[in-house]
């Protein structure tokens, strides 16, 4: 093995696998707000092999699980991510029930529907404004998250609290809609999708987020995306029907009608337009739910002792498929319970997604597959054809981008390669 | 194919500098919390009567149960208990207001908790009480 | 359509000697043991067309661990069971019939102690730090305790 090709070898530190020309590397850790680690292998301006370490927040929920009683543990499971807490709360509960012998009140069902589909409204337009931020248009960002706090006002008016809602419950919901709401969700949602529809627009025509997303991001197929196990947008916007709610539905989903959108360009703009149109679909999904709400109990009050048995659940996230499994042996405390969150299962695909695009893609493209976090934080770099090495942080890394997207606007701040 | 050009946001802009702003002058203005609002805890001495489900419940460990002596019920003496919560671990769920049965505990709307000395944040309303 | 899945599922589970359950609408359980586990997920991706694999979970059961597979398939969900002797820790890993399951066994790995043979990432750390101590055990285990663990990382925090 000649020099060179044998310290790329080492560097990159692990063997090369190969099925059908897959490369699937390591994941990034799916929590909120994480610093994760980057090791980027260029040749010149294109990516050749991405190697990340995750683990850095790693809380350890699973034993913690493992000594506190079932309710407790609801709050904890909670706070495993802050954009997407009711859904990891719904999950555990579904997740538990099935263990016991009691039904979920009808009532309670289409109310966790409702704030469902609040939280993966809310989490789009974060991820929208996000996109924004990193293509170095912030007046997308701005407006985006102006539209996002009124979302955040409904959800405050139901729960309590605008991030953890702690309004679930094993077998119900603990808070019931208030009075008079009806009419006040109904007209927030119909102003929400119009602004969805000129968001639209903006990224249809607006010529800063066309050149920043308009055939970037590596072509996926169909094939690959199955065989890596993608999940949520990842693997709608290849064309693949695949959707929790719609193939394996729970809550009140079957009652409530709705459609799941799929693309096929395989692009970052694709993407884009994917997630805004998954948000009309919510609103009205959610105006539906508030008009048709049926009459009953919200919660069943069960005893504290699970009995023995093991049962899994899945739910569709903003960002994809989460996973709970929960085996009791009849105790007050869980036995086991695990819970598989989906930017885990997107890392594989994310790093297919890399390869061969140029350096100022990269922050783009990352948060393109809407990791749940949203920063970046340290980032390091080697260049093999001209043996520069260098470190940047996540900003630095934008501002490259922007620069190089368009070099006429920003004559002051330059960053250069080596400091 | 839409039309490809520079500035499509322009018009929008215009739009919103009209419009009065979102930002919420918070704290120069007060700010107005919905009804459900989940702030600091509050406890009714007089109601409670040391049964411990709230300190079992908590699943932060907020509620420590304190001896407070005996009382002669019949002719056996039983323990008497009284909760000292410890408000800086509170992660404002609300379980203990929903499962107290004597209604002694409610949230407040106050959430302007930060502070540099944590004894502020204990609250010994039931403990001190004869 | 789930019948006949189902009807399959025994089949291939009768050919390994296997256990088929039902406890609940929808969702089935197959025990198999360690010789015929890899060929059993050979039928169930690449025969039945069984794709979507949520997640793989590691249990310590005493004397064994155990191992499960989730698959969905429309509304029905698979989980495929296996136990490993605790004194021989080591199975074969699927990546060659799935290769998105490379991060679930590196997972299993660090946090069980459990080697999957074929994996070739299986000696990267993905979740445990880099100081983490040759001489304690892995953290998931029934007899690891989390106080215990934080000691000698050195994680104890002063409580006034």
């Amino acid at each position: 093995m000649s020099d060179e090709s044998k310290r790329k070898e080492e560097s990159a530190g692990l063997m090369e696998y190969s099925v059908e020309n897959l490369v699937p590397f390591g994941p990034i850790h799916p929590a909120l707000k994480e610093p994760e680690y980057f090791k980027l292998i260029l040749e010149g301006e294109k990516i050749v092999q991405v190697i990340p370490r995750i683990g850095y927040v790693h809380r350890g929920l699973e034993k913690a699980a493992e000594q506190r009683p079932w309710v407790q543990n609801m709050y904890m499971f909670e706070r495993t991510c802050g954009i997407c807490s009711f859904v990891h709360s719904l999950c555990y509960a579904q997740a538990v029930e099935g263990l016991t012998i009691y039904e979920v009140p009808k009532r309670a069902e289409f109310l966790r529907l409702i704030i469902a589909e609040l939280e993966r409204i809310h989490s789009h337009l974060l991820w929208v404004g996000l996109m924004g931020h990193w293509a170095g248009f912030e007046t997308l960002f701005m407006w985006v998250w102006n539209d996002r706090e009124l979302v955040l006002d409904i959800v405050e008016a139901i729960c309590g609290n605008r991030v953890h809602k702690s309004t679930n419950a094993i077998c119900g919901v603990r808070r019931d809609m208030p009075e008079n709401m009806t009419d006040r969700v109904v007209e927030r949602m119909k102003y929400i999708v119009d602004r969805a529809h000129y968001y639209r627009s903006i990224i249809d025509t607006e010529e800063t987020m066309l050149k920043r997303t308009e055939n970037v991001g590596g072509k996926v197929t169909q094939e690959t995306a199955e065989k890596l196990c993608a999940v949520g947008p990842m693997a709608r916007y290849v064309g693949l029907r695949q959707d929790v709610r719609l193939n394996d539905p729970y809550a009140a989903y079957d009652e409530v009608p709705f459609d799941i959108v799929t693309r096929t360009e395989g692009d970052v703009r694709s993407l884009l337009r994917l997630r805004l149109d998954e948000l009309i679909v919510s609103a009205n999904m959610v105006s539906y739910a508030v008009q048709h709400l049926p009459d009953g109990p919200i919660r069943v009050k069960i005893p504290p002792i699970i009995p023995a048995g093991e049962h899994s659940s899945h739910c569709e996230a903003p960002r994809g498929e989460i996973f709970y499994y929960a085996k009791s042996t009849g105790g007050r405390t869980p036995d086991r319970v695990k819970s598989r969150q989906p930017t885990m299962a997107n890392i594989p695909v994310a790093l297919e997604l890399l390869k061969g695009q140029s350096l100022a893609d990269v922050p783009m493209v990352l948060t393109a597959i809407d990791p749940c976090f949203g920063c970046m934080d340290r980032m390091s770099f080697l260049d093999t054809e001209t043996n520069e090495n260098w470190t940047w942080s996540g900003e630095q890394l934008r501002q490259y981008g922007i620069q190089h997207y368009f070099p006429d606007r920003f004559k002051t701040q330059q960053v250069r390669r080596l400091p | 194919m839409p039309h490809r050009k520079a500035g499509a946001a322009i018009p929008e802009m215009f739009r919103l500098m009209l419009e009065k702003p979102t930002t919420e002058a918070y704290p120069f203005q007060p700010i107005t919390l919905p009804d459900r609002f989940r702030g600091k805890l509050d406890v009714d001495p007089d109601k409670c009567t040391g049964c411990q489900v709230c300190a079992i419940i908590c699943p932060a460990g907020v509620i420590t149960m304190i001896d407070k002596g005996t009382r002669k019920v019949g002719d056996r003496e039983l323990p008497v208990k009284r909760p000292l919560f410890d408000l800086s671990s509170c992660i404002f769920c609300g379980e203990c207001v929903d499962n107290c049965a004597f209604k002694a505990l409610e949230m407040t709307k106050q959430f302007e908790l930060a502070t540099p000395n944590k004894a502020d944040l204990m609250m010994t309303k039931c403990v001190d009480k004869k | 359509m789930s019948e006949v899945l189902i009807q399959h599922l025994q089949k291939y589970a009768d050919e390994a000697n296997g256990k088929v359950t039902t406890p609940r609408k929808g969702e089935t359980f197959i025990e198999i043991d360690q010789a015929h586990i890899k060929a059993f997920i050979s039928h169930v991706v690449n025969d039945l067309r069984v794709l979507w694999l949520s997640t793989i979970t590691g249990l310590d059961l005493g004397q064994n661990f155990g191992i499960i597979y989730h698959f969905s398939h429309e509304n029905q969900k698979i989980q495929v069971k296996t136990t490993v002797p605790k004194i021989q820790p080591s199975t074969d890993s699927i990546v060659g019939i799935i290769p998105g399951a490379i991060l679930y066994e590196m997972e299993i790995h660090d946090l069980f102690g459990l080697m999957f043979a074929g994996n070739p990432w299986i000696n990267q750390k993905l979740l445990l730090p880099d100081n983490w101590p040759a001489d304690l055990p892995p953290p998931l285990l029934k007899s690891s305790k989390p106080a215990e663990i934080r000691k000698r990382l050195h994680l104890e925090v002063e409580r006034k």
